[in-house]
């Protein structure tokens, strides 16, 4: 219990990580009770084309060139930006750490074919690798989660290897060994617990990399149609941008201050858990 | 025993550790090939009924000599062989999309986007090391917060947002640069003209890798200004000038040319879609294009060479490192 | 100037009876300046080749078309003129068209046109390639002489039929001596073409530009006007609204700028924006239903879809304003053909909602009737705006919708080849003449799996199959405007596919050009008599 006011109290001292967490929180809380305060559909079109913000009090935020309500949009589209972000790095996480953890305790032709295939998908660009495989699956939240999820798993393998590599000669595995652990076991149960730390700051800058991956699918015209994207705004407003630059402004801004508190806690974790490592 | 490593052996060196890499790139562009021709294969719809559709043919003869005269006849797996044989030959095919061989189709475009990727990891180094030493300098004063907090915000703010915003404050609004485009249309073609259009496409791509360098940079050279062989510098009596730059320096470039060789990689997709936001003639572009009109030759081999490109540049990694390493010199 | 035109008849604006010879064209304002190098553009890419046999669609239509030409033209006030023909007749059983060619007409490397290039033309380019839906009754040609050539057919054929035939799309006269014998698809000649045109091609600077100049020649004495003709291409509307602004390209066709930038140059008093010069190339956005499933096999419920979508909203926020509400598959504008008493979907969604009830789809507990998969060809961003907007106006009704939005050849493959939709929205093109354009889309023998752009939402009847069969044949035009008639009325009350709206494309120019947007088909348009006023 203490060990778990000493890793709060190591994420609180460093400010930045703190602002980010209740932000996101503060984000997290707008996803859920969007449907309360904006109960009809964001993607309807409730008035005027290209309103700027203020000129109707009854649209905060304005309206894009369809008419539709900005502020709903953007309170809706949290939801499915925070979704996508934690479905694909979890996704994302499953694969580095099965692929990784294989590598790194059995080593040999299994640690050379996972590293050669890594090293495979970190070649090919990753925005056109889930441009491909969002074109060849259909543009919808669950295909664009798991092409996220597909090009960003290697950095959580190689982690999570080098991890394995440097654990599982220690004593305390070579005593479950004796023990009778099977490998299975001990992969999970021994060394896995261990290794989890860096592994997890590493998720949440995945978490990061997914929002991001996902606005410019949708900006690019091959998001989701049927839900709100922060993105796809974006690039609404992109031929507008001469007399309604709003439309492209305010949606890349709740991007910009998403990944940055992501990124704040992402640090504040890597304090929280790697005090050894700490930065000065 | 300060450089013992003679020169001659260092290239020994050197050259044994290119062509292991060398060795290892070919496995390397097979996986890249068969990778990518299977996904662009997946993809719905093939080029045979786009082509057929934007031609309106309907005759049944036609269709089929089209489909031979596209090699879309043989089934998937001896297209890739026939393919992978072609390009052991250095022979990238034929787009019939844009009646010219894909050499050739890849080529327009090829300058303007090596232009933008040397132009923006130019700046992304520069800008960043730069920043990054100044922090490191000026530790925990002003200057290294506002360091941080502008790395922070270029390092979360998505690029295409970033090249909009920066259209509507310096083009739309100021004026003081083109909308898009790489040159004036039918006038200009100058280097000053080309310059002024490349500066916000250059600054999207490149303040994201700015920011990375510029943190990795202040950590890299605090750390290593603790290092042994720092203070046994120093307390050989350099001044703090000489071993700044000579040691420190040098030494902490490390882990940021790890990341340029990362850089290379991204660069291509961060590219898509910048070229689309600025309008810039590129390959990123064409790509876009040709996975839309499923033109698996050009897309393949925009592939091939990106690929090429990135293990090009993880070896000059190897080889920069290798020569800023103190422990060959010290050794 | 020498334009002898057709017979003309219908209920058209000029009535019937030859139209005199030697019609000068509209009154020109000022003197016609000589010199000079007009850069156009247009709103879409840079095309595969700068021609293709079988069209290949609008981009390389637009390229060739300054090169080659046709037999006829069809001119702004509706009459047909003839071009490389001096006029055209029909035997008196209509099965047979005797065109008499003019003389004196050179190709560009200076050989000249006979009766042989035209035989060559209809019977390998067309046939095969760019008119091969239209000749499903061709017999063949003869050529009794050097310019005389006799198109025959197997059944009678109306000469509004005929002359829209020659005087259309891509189905221009090519020099025998540099296709014959090749593989026309292939021919390289395609990325340098040889034709008769007012432009010569000098040169095709890839990713960037066509470089005309003007043919000495030219069997119209006197013409072109300018010196050379530049067409460039420009990724996006932004570039070109730059471009124009800039003075480096004058004119622009088919809506090369944002709506916002048209507001926005017209207002600087330097520009002009013009929706003339579209009348035979008109476009609509479609929206059909598969009548595969069940579902849309009760017309009733196929005109609740209509009813349901408020095209007016459409016309306004998704093409800021430059579009018509579609009523009929003939276009509006069709004078010959069109007419206005048809069934009317207009936007009504309480009628909609009273039609799905009487249909036997009622709301259920969850508010939902059905559900449908509305899928948006991904081909225009309009599309996409327009199947939110679809969809929206469906849920109003009950109907639970789920959009997608694939990209070209996504789309392609899911509408017209394995039908795997239950609403789409599409785009048409609707040239006058409805057989077989648009009435294919109403037939049995439109329906062609595989084939783009043809019947997919599988509706045919023995009535209309029946009907258009003699729409095709009928040489008598009165009798044949009734039948069509006829015809819209049963399609639009059947109702499986029908146009949201009819699209206005625009023409930007600078107020230098002179003489643009006078042909009713931009596309096809040879601008030998455009010109730029200093």
């Amino acid at each position: 219990m203490s060990e778990r006011f000493a890793f709060l109290g190591r994420f609180a001292r460093n400010r930045g990580a703190l602002a980010g967490a209740v932000i996101i929180g503060l984000v997290a809380l707008a996803a859920l009770l969007a449907p309360v305060f904006f109960p009809t559909d964001p993607l309807r079109i409730v008035a005027a084309p290209e309103l700027w913000p203020g000129e109707d009090p009854a649209f905060p935020l304005g309206t894009d060139s369809l008419g539709r309500d900005i502020l709903s949009m953007l309170v809706h589209g949290a939801r499915a930006t925070l979704l996508i972000g934690l479905f694909a790095s979890a996704m994302a996480t499953v694969i580095g750490i099965g692929v990784g953890a294989t590598a790194g305790y059995f080593g040999g032709w299994i640690d050379e074919a996972a590293m050669r295939s890594a090293e495979l998908f970190q070649t090919i660009p990753n925005l056109i690798f889930v441009l491909t495989i969002v074109v060849i699956l259909g543009s919808t939240l669950q295909n664009i989660v798991i092409a996220i999820g597909i090009v960003s798993w290697t950095p959580i393998a190689r982690m999570t290897r080098a991890e394995f590599l440097a654990l599982r000669d220690r004593e305390f595995v070579q005593a479950c060994r004796t023990m009778g652990m099977g490998n299975l076991g001990i992969i999970v149960g021994e060394i896995l617990p261990n290794a989890l730390p860096p592994v997890i700051v590493l998720s949440s800058l995945v978490v990061a990399g997914a929002v991001l991956f996902e606005s410019a699918v949708s900006f690019l015209g091959l998001g989701d149609p049927n839900i709100a994207s922060w993105g796809r705004l974006v690039g609404d407003g992109r031929q507008l941008i001469r007399s309604s630059w709003y439309i492209s402004a305010i949606p890349g801004l709740a991007i910009m201050v998403t990944v940055l508190c992501l990124n704040l806690i992402g640090d504040g974790l890597n304090d929280a858990l790697n005090p050894k490592l700490r930065d000065r | 025993m300060a450089g013992e490593l003679s020169g001659s052996s260092r290239r020994h060196v050197a050259l044994r550790l290119l062509r292991r890499r060398l060795v290892q790139a070919l496995p390397l562009m097979l996986g890249v090939v068969v990778i990518n021709f299977v996904l662009i294969h997946l993809a719905p719809g093939s080029f045979l009924e786009l082509m057929t559709a934007e031609n309106q043919v309907s005759d049944p003869a036609t269709v089929e000599l089209l489909r031979k005269t596209y090699g879309l006849t043989d089934p998937l797996w001896l297209q890739l062989l026939k393919y992978i044989w072609a390009l052991l030959h250095l022979d990238f095919g034929f787009s019939y999309r844009q009646n010219m061989p894909v050499i050739d189709a890849i080529a327009i475009n090829l300058p303007a986007t090596l232009l933008l990727m040397i132009s923006s990891i130019a700046l992304a180094f520069a800008v960043g090391v730069a920043a990054g030493v100044v922090a490191s300098a000026k530790v925990r004063t002003l200057w290294d917060s506002l360091v941080s907090v502008v790395a922070m915000f270029f390092f979360a703010a998505p690029s295409f947002w970033l090249g909009i915003m920066m259209i509507v404050l310096f083009a739309v609004k100021l004026g003081w640069l083109p909308v898009g485009g790489m040159e004036t249309i039918g006038g200009g073609g100058g280097i000053v003209d080309i310059l002024r259009h490349l500066l916000l496409p250059t600054l999207a791509l490149g303040l994201f890798y700015a920011a990375i360098y510029a943190r990795v940079m202040r950590s890299s050279m605090l750390e290593v200004s603790q290092l042994d062989f720092v203070r046994t510098a120093r307390a050989k009596g350099l001044s703090r000038r000489q071993v700044t730059l000579h040691h420190v320096l040098r030494n902490a470039l490390l882990p940021v040319v790890t990341i340029l060789g990362v850089q290379m990689g991204t660069v291509l997709g961060g590219s898509v879609v910048i070229e689309s936001v600025f309008s810039w003639p590129g390959v990123g572009s064409l790509l876009f294009d040709s996975v839309s009109s499923r033109n698996y030759p050009v897309v393949l081999g925009i592939m091939v060479l990106g690929a090429l490109v990135v293990i090009a540049a993880n070896i000059a990694v190897d080889l920069v490192y290798m020569w800023l390493d103190p422990r060959i010199e010290i050794r | 100037m020498s334009n002898v035109t057709r017979r003309q008849f219908g209920t058209g604006v000029v009535g019937a009876g030859m139209v005199a010879a030697g019609l000068a064209g509209p009154a020109i304002a000022q003197e016609p300046k000589r010199g000079g190098t007009l850069v156009a553009t247009w709103g879409g890419g840079e095309p595969q080749s700068c021609y293709v046999p079988s069209g290949g669609g609008s981009s390389p239509t637009f390229s060739s078309s300054k090169l080659f030409e046709r037999l006829g033209n069809r001119r702004m006030d509706g009459a047909f003129e003839g071009e490389l023909a001096e006029s055209w007749k029909a035997a008196a059983d209509f099965k047979s068209y005797t065109v008499t060619l003019r003389k004196g007409v050179k190709f560009h490397d200076g050989k000249e046109m006979t009766s042989e290039d035209v035989a060559y033309s209809i019977d390998q380019i067309w046939k095969k390639y760019a008119a091969a839906a239209a000749l499903g009754e061709y017999a063949g040609t003869e050529t009794p002489d050097a310019s005389t050539v006799i198109v025959k057919f197997n059944k009678a054929t109306p000469e509004f039929f005929f002359s829209s035939l020659v005087s259309g799309g891509v189905n221009y006269i090519l020099p025998k001596h540099i296709y014959a014998g090749s593989d026309p698809v292939t021919n390289p000649a395609n990325n340098a073409p040889i034709g008769t045109g007012p432009w010569k091609f000098k040169e095709w600077v890839r990713g960037s530009h066509f470089e005309y100049v003007k043919h000495d020649a030219y069997w119209r004495t006197g013409f072109p006007y300018l010196d050379k003709l530049i067409i460039r291409y420009l990724r996006d509307p932004a570039s070109r609204a730059a471009a124009l602004e800039a003075g480096e390209i004058h004119i622009g066709v088919f809506n090369p700028v944002a709506p916002p930038d048209i507001k926005r140059l017209t207002g600087t008093g330097k520009f002009v924006a013009t929706s003339k010069g579209y009348e035979e190339s008109v476009w609509s956005t479609s929206f059909e239903c598969n009548t595969r499933n069940p579902i849309f096999q009760k017309r009733e419920v196929r005109q609740a879809m209509f009813m349901a979508v408020d095209r007016a909203l459409i016309a306004r926020t998704v093409y800021y304003g430059y579009a018509r509400p579609g009523t009929s598959p003939i276009f509006s504008l069709n004078k010959e053909f069109y007419t206005a008493d048809i069934f009317r979907t207009d936007f009504d969604p309480k009628k909609a909602a009273a039609l799905l009830d009487a249909a036997g789809y009622p709301k259920k507990g969850d508010g939902k009737r059905f559900t449908v998969n509305l899928l948006a060809a991904g081909w225009f961003t309009e599309n996409g705006k327009i199947g939110s907007i679809v969809k929206q106006g469906l849920e109003d009704v009950g109907i639970g919708v789920n959009l997608t939005v694939p990209d070209r050849p996504t789309s392609i493959k899911r509408i017209y080849t394995d039908y795997d939709f239950d609403l789409a929205i599409s785009n048409q093109s609707n040239p006058s003449e409805p057989v077989p354009a648009t009435t294919q889309y109403y037939t049995s023998d439109g329906i062609k799996k595989g084939v783009p752009f043809r019947n997919a939402s599988g509706f045919h009847t023995d009535e209309v199959d029946a009907l258009v069969d003699k729409i095709r044949i009928e040489t008598d035009p009165a009798k044949r405007r009734a039948m069509v008639v006829e015809f819209q009325k049963i399609v639009t009350r059947e109702a499986p596919n029908l146009p949201l709206l009819e699209l206005e494309s625009i023409t930007m120019a600078s107020t230098k050009v002179q003489n643009h947007s006078n042909d009713p088909d931009y596309l096809a348009a040879s601008w030998y008599d455009i010109w730029l006023a200093s």
